[in-house]
């Protein structure tokens, strides 16, 4: 039995790493305890060093990585966002460190619950993302992400993402590989033409002239849309090794589901059961889940998506102003695709971690089943009555009604 | 709007090119507002690196008699002020690439005849606009008389417009009034001694340059050797004054060795300085630190690099 956040620290124990670069925010310092304890016992070589601020850790991160050292750290939320700059630096770098991330929705106003605003901010940035659903997957994906980071072919960085209080105070039985096991399926981190004192390196140079940029750019791009095979490769070798099961994204009753739901992270197992319930009312139900979502397994979600009814993409999320992200990225790969689903619902919930009941669940597959009742140019955003009468409750506490009465 | 003279293009493209400094910034402006206030259309743009003086820098001024429907970059200038001669050797600012045919070269010198007087492809112009800048304003700064010269050789401007145009940017950026003044004096100058030249440009219709479908196909690291390399680049050429030491003076107190923003200065075996001329940027903090005086400042009259 184990936390997401010691899942989280026995895998960067387990893969060696020999740097941690670290600062502390709810929900993730228990990854930084745990493993400043074993280091302090030194069941673990690795040097931890705590920064003065996300910025600087992740500064520390991807040049330590650029020596040489495998580097794993760990933040959430504001933290992310605080160290938001170097997330691109780090990737143009080509320093292939592990980060992970422990959702929780960013203020104001301020949470510790998680949502995947501060991690999806990052989609962009060059790092590939892991999302966990268990904290098994957790343990699981950091250690794949290191074997895909390291990857000659690839040579970018990861982030592997788990919700606070869902997965990283959430315990369950966790597996936990041999160190034999891990360092066959983890050969050492190589790094190209490292820092050394005496010997002058280039990385990141400044580039006038955008078609060195754009050239620096979208060998990124290219990199990134190779990890989809190097995952699917090193995923297989892990299966091989651990019997345990790791895809781009995973089908749950989905063989003969006419009406599929599509989730990422903890939320899912809750998925699962409003699926399993449906379809002991007859209701073809299934659900997708996607593991990695950068790259953005493309060919993968259009092959488990065409030829059904409708789909509902749930998005813990919200563009504001737009809508779910996921939901855009996904209509946006379905649009060119042959037999896709007539209907796409965007369905926004679980923000700050709001729990999703299964009646809501239920809403989400009524819509599915009758189309008539959508509004295309609006997610449905997933609340309920109870629920409004609490926070009209608090806010009668306050005194306050708001500027419109 | 004003139709532009017969026998020039629709589109007038004078692209400027000098160092951190020198004023290029405000010559294309003050060239911009100048064609504005004549009645074109306008249209004024700098671009630059590394901020610091003396890193090469370039501006870009279009005129036109209908909207301008390109920005950025200058590929192909009709007119071309190279605003330090030093740059025409300078493997990264490229002063000359993609004049058109028949174009217009002015160069900032102090020591005339870098072309053959006579070239097919382009007419040279050359004169002294930092000499003259030196004497009027007592600062080698030349956006203004840059501009001036800009002005001129694009035929389509009126100096009343010019001056208008020079004293407003000047004072936009915080010159006093007396500075201003000397400046317009010298603007008055160049705009009367630069020769106008006959617009013959010949614009061929520019090669097709091929689009091609990006595969890089492997990781490239950042390997790159780019332009500015400090250790390739020769800062020398940067002077407009060049420090000398009388070392009849020096008394090797090591004061400008410590000084030296660049550490350029290097100590002999009596502690005098010598100083790579290859890379001293002119600065002067030496000659302005040496207690002596024993440091003076000369004016640079070749290109070292």
């Amino acid at each position: 039995m184990m936390t997401g956040n010691t899942a989280a620290a026995w895998a960067a124990r387990l893969a060696d790493v020999d740097y941690v670069p670290a600062y502390p925010i709810t929900p993730q310092t228990e990854i930084i305890e745990t493993i400043a304890k074993w280091t302090s016992e030194g069941v673990m070589k690795a040097k931890l060093i705590q920064l003065e601020s996300e910025h600087s850790m992740l500064t520390a991160a991807g040049t330590a990585s650029l020596t040489g050292a495998r580097v794993f750290t760990a933040t959430s939320s504001q933290g992310l966002l605080y160290g938001f700059e170097m997330l691109y630096s780090i990737a143009g770098w080509r320093a292939p460190i592990v980060l992970v991330n422990v959702s929780r929705g960013v203020a104001a106003p301020i949470t510790l619950e998680p949502d995947h605003n501060d991690v999806l901010a990052a989609r962009d940035s060059g790092f590939m993302q892991f999302h966990a659903e268990t904290c098994q997957e957790v343990l699981d994906l950091i250690l794949i992400a290191y074997r895909v980071s390291e990857d000659k072919q690839i040579m970018l960085p990861s982030i592997v993402n788990m919700d606070g209080f869902y997965l990283s105070f959430t315990r369950e039985p966790v597996r936990l590989p041999s160190p034999k096991t891990v360092a066959d399926f983890l050969p050492p981190y190589e790094a190209f033409k490292p820092f050394r004192a005496n010997t002058s390196v280039v990385k990141g140079p400044p580039v006038l002239g955008g078609h060195i940029y754009t050239y620096f750019k979208y060998n990124l791009h290219e990199s990134m849309n190779r990890a989809l095979a190097v995952f699917e490769k090193a995923a297989e070798e892990y299966r091989h090794l651990t019997e345990r099961d790791l895809r781009l994204c995973e089908g749950f009753m989905l063989e003969d589901a006419e009406y599929v739901l599509v989730m990422t992270n903890s939320f899912t197992t809750a998925g699962r059961k409003a699926v399993k319930l449906l379809r002991e009312r007859n209701i073809p139900a299934g659900l997708l889940k996607i593991t990695v979502v950068r790259p953005f397994p493309k060919k993968q979600i259009v092959d488990a998506l065409r030829n059904r009814k409708a789909v509902a993409v749930f998005d813990q999320n919200i563009s504001l102003g737009l809508g779910g992200i996921l939901y855009n990225e996904i209509a946006g790969t379905l649009y060119h695709a042959k037999n896709r689903p007539e209907t796409i619902l965007s369905v926004v919930g679980g923000l700050g971690g709001k729990y999703i009941a299964l009646e809501e669940f239920e809403t989400i597959f009524d819509l599915l089943i009758h189309p008539e009742k959508i509004d295309s140019t609006e997610p449905v955003f997933l609340f309920r009555k109870d629920e409004l009468r609490d926070v009209e409750k608090a806010l009668k506490l306050a005194g306050c009604g708001g500027w419109f009465g | 709007m004003r139709t532009l003279l017969l026998g020039t293009p629709v589109l007038l493209k004078v692209r400027f090119h000098g160092r951190g400094g020198q004023g290029v910034k405000t010559s294309c402006r003050i060239l911009g507002r100048a064609a504005f206030l004549t009645g074109y259309v306008a249209q004024d743009s700098p671009i630059y690196g590394a901020e610091r003086r003396g890193a090469p820098v370039a501006g870009f001024t279009r005129i036109a008699d209908q909207p301008i429907l390109e920005r950025g970059y200058i590929f192909d200038p009709h007119i071309l002020i190279v605003m330090d001669e030093t740059l025409l050797e300078d493997w990264m600012a490229k002063p000359l690439e993609g004049l058109v045919d028949g174009g217009i070269v002015f160069i900032n010198t102090s020591h005339h005849q870098h072309f053959p007087e006579t070239n097919n492809h382009y007419i040279v112009v050359e004169h002294n606009l930092t000499d003259e800048a030196l004497d009027i304003i007592g600062k080698p700064v030349i956006s203004a008389p840059a501009a001036a010269a800009a002005a001129k050789l694009t035929g389509v401007i009126e100096k009343q417009a010019l001056l208008e145009a020079t004293a407003e940017e000047l004072y936009e950026i915080g010159l006093d009034d007396e500075t201003i003044q000397k400046n317009l004096h010298v603007v008055s100058n160049v705009f009367e001694k630069v020769p106008t030249v006959p617009h013959r440009f010949n614009e061929a219709p520019a090669a097709r340059r091929q689009v091609i479908s990006l595969t890089v196909g492997k990781v490239v690291l950042h390997e790159i050797s780019n332009m500015g390399n400090a250790y390739l680049r020769r800062t020398g050429n940067w002077r407009i004054f060049r420090p000398v030491v009388d070392y009849e003076k020096c008394t090797g107190c090591m004061i400008c060795f410590i000084y030296c923003p660049d550490s350029v200065i290097s100590l002999d075996e009596a502690n005098k300085p010598v100083i790579d001329y290859d890379n001293c940027k002119g600065c002067m903090i030496c000659m302005v630190e040496c207690p002596l005086r024993a440091i003076s400042a000369v004016r640079e009259g070749k290109i070292v690099a």
